[in-house]
């Protein structure tokens, strides 16, 4: 009988950045972890019950992730991220996700730590808090915090490698631009690019470039980006466009940071076939396909009008 | 013998069927009204174009299927193109208009802008769900005033002043007519407000941010309104031009699709005899629950299709 504690991690939101850093992280510490199935249709109409209309759809699904680990595990990871770097702020979902969450469900045993940089709240102090709360010294879990960062990188630099062969590709290349929850969502991003790949074209991820030199890239389209998240898929957008054929710019419904950055790329960007998907519950595949395919279209007439076959 | 190519255009309202010669020329054409059933609307599309090839030697070799049914259609005909609209539009546009550098299209539920550049698709926008200013709309206020559709066009040329309308929305714009209708404004003053706002609607949602340059062609059911036409002139300062074939563009532009791909197998007019019959089966392999359409042909299952994985595939 297997009677280690079992730690509950929703596949949605912030899975998808702090994914690999988590589950290292309560593996080192000795944790067993479940994590959530992938987003389908159940998921989505189970988190539609829990909130109001007017949150987004990726905020939805993830209620519907977090109601799927309810009774099956001993905690259910539900983190506060609401500033990573100074005079930034996330989206206030992120802020307010732990309350949020602690409200719409009862009884609910949240595991929780809390990045407010503002605050003096550093990440590296709030998994230290969190180790102490499960019951580990600062050392044990300053270690672990260690190892699963420097496995994070490792995972971050072995995506980059398959994106950099992926663009070497003498395919179409077209450039996803969208929260990483959003981009590899089963029901959102997966769906698009499936789409894309059955017409034969190689979707490069806004979610994995060389960061080094994201502040700069991020202000050639706007100076000053007040969401750090959505600072990062400026950044992209300024690291691969002169290497991509296209762009999509991918959100759901109603996202406010996305509505106003995303806006502002379409009017700034000139020099690439460029689109804006907003994704909403009703999926209307339809609708999906048409929008997808003509803008396949122009890129390859634009692509045989620059390079006539035989040259 | 004359070789013949077929494009067909099913929309949500209307069904277009063109068949073109080696240059463009036209040797027959359709237009009827879905109503609901695109299988049956395309038999009798085929029915009547048909006829008119009757006895004049040609033989359909390439056949192509654009709208939003395209892929059934596509399926049932064996087509060689099945092809998006504003694709479609486009080319057939150009094959007339060589040098056009906007397509405006106003349909019964949807409306979309087209943006060109020597002679390829640069850009494009559609409507989102919202269907205010679109056909649907227009023939929904007609009913309420108890005037023809067909007629609004010219009532609202009538007008000496039109009236303010607010359009942004379907519901309210109904309410306002309504209000304005009571205040007493003249019924032509009232028909020109509202084309003038179905023109404003769509320049400020599916034209928003677009650079809008001549020549523009304005195509769809609505372009048949000429107080919309006159409405899209005065506010865009540009002569707009109406193409008598218009609502064909669709069938035009993808039958010339058809031709292009060099493939060439005869086309049986017989499969109008044939029942093909259509049913959606709900999957329930998996919490996704996809709807999966089966085409029958005497049935023989010839196509499935709407499975987002591989446990929802149909065997033949």
């Amino acid at each position: 009988m297997n009677d280690r504690i079992k730690i509950g991690i929703p596949k949605a939101l912030l899975f998808y950045k702090y994914g690999n850093l988590w589950i290292n992280f309560f593996e080192n510490l000795g944790f067993d972890i479940i994590i959530s199935p992938d987003t389908n249709l159940e998921t989505l109409e189970k988190g539609k019950l829990k909130l109001d209309d007017e949150a987004c759809l990726s905020l939805k699904i993830f209620m519907g992730h977090v109601e799927y680990l309810i009774d099956k595990c001993d905690y259910i990871l539900i983190p506060r991220i609401a500033c990573l770097n100074k005079h930034e702020k996330l989206c206030t979902n992120f802020s307010a996700l732990y309350d949020l969450t602690k409200n719409l469900f009862q009884d609910l045993p949240i595991l929780h730590y809390n990045v407010d940089v503002d605050h003096h709240d550093s990440e590296l102090f709030a998994f230290l808090d969190m180790g102490k709360e499960l019951g580990f010294s600062y050392f044990d879990s300053m270690s672990a915090y260690r190892d699963a960062l420097h496995y994070q990188k490792q995972q971050q630099t072995l995506k980059l490698k398959k994106q950099m062969e992926k663009l070497r590709s003498d395919n179409l290349k077209i450039l996803m631009v969208a929260h990483p929850y959003n981009l590899h969502d089963e029901l959102i991003g997966k769906q698009i690019q499936t789409l894309l790949e059955k017409e034969g074209v190689s979707v490069i991820y806004s979610d994995c470039y060389d960061e080094s030199n994201l502040e700069e890239e991020a202000k050639v389209i706007s100076p000053k980006s007040y969401w750090t998240y959505n600072q990062e898929l400026l950044g992209a957008i300024v690291h691969y466009k002169k290497r991509v054929d296209g762009i999509i710019l991918l959100t759901t419904f109603p996202c406010g940071p996305d509505s106003l950055t995303n806006e502002m790329c379409l009017h700034k960007i000139k020099d690439k076939p460029i689109i804006n998907l907003i994704i909403d519950e009703l999926n209307s595949e339809n609708g999906l396909t048409t929008r997808i395919e003509s803008f396949i279209d122009i890129i390859k007439e634009k692509k045989k009008r620059r390079n006539p076959v035989g040259k | 013998m004359k070789k013949g190519y077929l494009g067909i255009d099913i929309g949500s309202i209307s069904t277009k069927g063109i068949i073109i010669g080696k240059e463009d020329q036209i040797l027959a054409k359709a237009y009827l009204w879905t109503k609901g059933n695109p299988i049956e609307a395309v038999t009798n599309l085929l029915r009547e174009l048909q006829k008119q090839i009757a006895g004049k030697d040609i033989v359909v070799v390439a056949v192509g299927t654009t709208g939003s049914a395209r892929k059934l259609i596509g399926t049932i005909l064996e087509a060689s193109v099945i092809k998006n609209e504003i694709t479609a539009h486009a080319v057939g546009t150009m094959s007339k208009y060589p040098d056009v550098k906007t397509i405006l299209e106003i349909g019964g539920q949807d409306s979309k802008i087209i943006l060109l550049e020597d002679g390829i698709v640069t850009d494009y926008a559609m409507n989102t769900l919202c269907a205010a200013g679109t056909g649907s709309f227009l023939s929904s206020q007609a009913k309420r005033l108890d005037v023809p559709v067909e007629q609004f066009g010219k009532i609202a040329l009538t007008s000496k002043n039109p009236t303010k309308i607010a359009a942004r929305c379907t519901v309210f714009a109904e309410s306002d007519l309504v209000h304005k209708a009571q205040m007493g404004y003249k019924k032509e003053d009232i028909i020109a407000g509202l084309c003038n706002s179905v023109a404003q609607n769509y320049l400020n949602n599916v034209g928003k941010g677009k650079k809008i340059k001549s020549p523009i062609i304005f195509q769809g059911g609505v372009s048949k309104n000429v107080g919309v036409v006159k409405a899209f002139e005065t506010i865009l300062k540009e002569d707009i031009i109406v193409d008598e074939i218009g609502h064909l563009m669709g069938a035009l532009g993808v039958a010339i699709l058809a031709r292009n791909t060099g493939q060439e197998r005869m086309f049986d007019f017989k499969v109008t005899d044939h029942s093909f019959e259509t049913r959606g089966v709900e999957c329930n392999r998996c919490p996704n629950h996809c709807e999966i359409i089966c085409i029958r042909d005497d049935k023989k299952l010839i196509d499935a299709y709407g499975n987002r994985c591989e446990r929802g595939a149909i065997k033949q």
